[in-house]
């Protein structure tokens, strides 16, 4: 009955990606006619600091902010809980102490990503603390009550949007370094669409009932990284500091 | 209350690793099959396909001797997991050190039970294994979309690509944990070269090491559906008198079904570690 379902749904995105082509450009494509996104992404924008729109202070620099309206729906007590936050952030924030930093906070870390794709499974291999996100293809959460750091994703197309399924996560991550929390109950759903070779555009809608009013949304363009022989390197965060304190050869 | 994945926990923190599952696949393979008759199926974009998720066969206590690391590890009487070392070139299964290198990894042995933080391998702080230990630790996964190898390991979340297109290796001055790595297709086997690694993964708890000028050439050589025998020639002319060459088999774990799960190693082990570390007499 699965199987029949997804061969259906298969049709019918088949048929949706052949008859809207993206005004103007040509689309990479996989073997079985998906928008390729496989190569190496980064998001340029400032909202790693704040999501909202922000003036510049030093160290930060000014943003526009990716948030809808450009107001999170915080419940009254979470508004506080978020003022706190922003008051301890130096060390509160979960980035302070290089934990890993969840969805969609990592895609808009301001380090590259690669992106591996196939028909039934897209990894995301991040330079940040080597995140990893694996992205299985129309397959269920899996059962049991799992708390993730990045969550559990699962992935489907709709014509030539992929739209990922994110849940089971901590809530020990943010969005930024502003204080723009959740809890363990968040709900992402992200929609990547190419809008080019080498664009895509990321929307992402957040849910979490214990902390917002209302199911809130940031979106934001990806760039490809086009430099010449690029690759992604390392950023072992919670290694800086600490290489004398374990036995190395002698330089 | 939901609960916490945190097996990571005991697995970095005591270094203790019983693999079970590793030695019932075991194989007598015909020496027609080793010597490469094995032909795998082929992926969309034509390598010989080795997909999967595997598990090393052999332990990374200490890569020299393995009977000393069975006081330490639970091999639950198997005899198939035991052996003199995973080293087989030369053909004493020691690592050639340079005298002065020796002398450090001496140093590291006898002070590895209780370590004042020096000692502690740096496996045991969530740090990247480096290569070829991270395919000597647990499970891995291989992943292969087009143009490349991926490697994922539950333990730390560590990954690899290993891009095919014959590209050159990067700028000399950087230096990283899992190297940069180059792959071929020779055959069916998978021939990766590594430069650039940098000077801070052990190969074992007991602190056998190497410098940031190692150069490490692997061959993955699938002998049959479900087993690689992998060997890396390990070079570094600052550490060692010679190359030498480790050699462990992979089988194919089938407990995992196709998924491996987040193990969020130094989120989790931060506030033990640091207990350990600071602990009255460290």
């Amino acid at each position: 009955m699965q199987t029949r379902l997804i061969r259906i749904v298969f049709l019918v995105t088949a048929i949706a990606a052949f008859a809207r082509p993206v005004a103007g450009q040509t689309l990479p494509r996989t073997a079985d006619g998906k928008p390729d996104l496989s190569g190496i992404w980064q998001a340029v924008n400032t909202a790693n600091w704040n999501v909202l729109s922000h003036n510049a202070e030093k160290d930060v620099p000014a943003g526009l902010g990716v948030v809808e309206g450009d107001e999170i729906p915080y419940q009254p007590a979470a508004a506080a809980k978020q003022k706190e936050n922003f008051a301890n952030r130096a060390t509160a924030d979960p980035e302070s102490k290089c934990y890993l930093p969840g969805v969609p906070r990592i895609m808009y870390m301001p380090y590259p990503f690669q992106i591996f794709q196939t028909p039934t499974h897209i990894a995301m291999t991040f330079e940040y603390v080597h995140a990893v996100r694996r992205i299985f293809m129309n397959t269920p959460h899996p059962d049991g009550e799992l708390e993730w750091f990045m969550g559990d994703s699962r992935g489907r197309w709709e014509g030539d949007t992929l739209v990922v399924d994110v849940k089971d996560f901590t809530g020990m991550t943010w969005f930024d370094r502003s204080g723009n929390f959740h809890s363990e109950s968040l709900h992402v759903v992200e929609r990547y669409t190419p809008t080019g070779a080498n664009n895509i555009n990321y929307e992402v809608t957040i849910e979490d009932p214990t902390v917002f009013t209302r199911p809130w949304k940031m979106s934001m363009p990806l760039y490809r990284r086009v430099d010449k022989g690029m690759r992604i390197l390392e950023n072992e965060c919670y290694a800086f500091g600490l290489e004398h304190t374990w036995l190395r050869p002698p330089q | 209350m939901k609960h916490w994945y945190c097996a990571s926990i005991v697995f970095a923190l005591v270094v203790v690793v019983s693999n079970p599952h590793a030695a019932s696949a075991q194989n007598s393979q015909p020496p027609a099959a080793r010597s490469g008759a094995y032909a795998p199926a082929r992926t969309a974009d034509g390598q010989p396909k080795i997909e999967g998720i595997w598990n090393p066969v052999g332990t990374f206590y200490n890569i020299q001797d393995l009977e000393f690391q069975a006081r330490f590890q639970n091999f639950r009487d198997d005899p198939t997991r035991r052996g003199k070392s995973l080293i087989i070139d030369p053909p004493d299964g020691k690592i050639p050190y340079q005298p002065w290198a020796l002398a450090k990894s001496n140093e590291v042995l006898q002070h590895h039970e209780d370590p004042t933080p020096q000692y502690l391998d740096p496996n045991a702080r969530c740090f990247m294994q480096g290569v070829p230990r991270h395919l000597n630790n647990r499970e891995f996964e291989i992943f292969q979309p087009p143009g490349y190898v991926v490697i994922f390991n539950m333990a730390h979340h560590t990954y690899r690509s290993i891009p095919l297109n014959g590209g050159p290796h990067i700028p000399d001055r950087i230096k990283l944990w899992m190297g940069d790595s180059r792959g071929r297709w020779e055959g069916n086997q998978l021939v990766v070269d590594v430069t650039n690694n940098n000077d801070q993964p052990w190969f074992d708890v007991v602190g056998s090491f190497h410098s940031d000028a190692m150069r490490v050439t692997e061959r993955f050589v699938p002998i049959n559906a479900d087993t690689i025998e992998y060997t890396s020639v390990i070079t570094d002319p600052k550490v060692y008198t010679r190359p030498w060459t480790f050699k462990v088999t992979f089988n194919r774990n089938k407990d995992y079904g196709s998924e491996l799960y987040e193990e969020a190693c130094f989120e989790n082990n931060a506030p033990s570690l640091e207990l350990m570390l600071t602990r009255p007499g460290r």
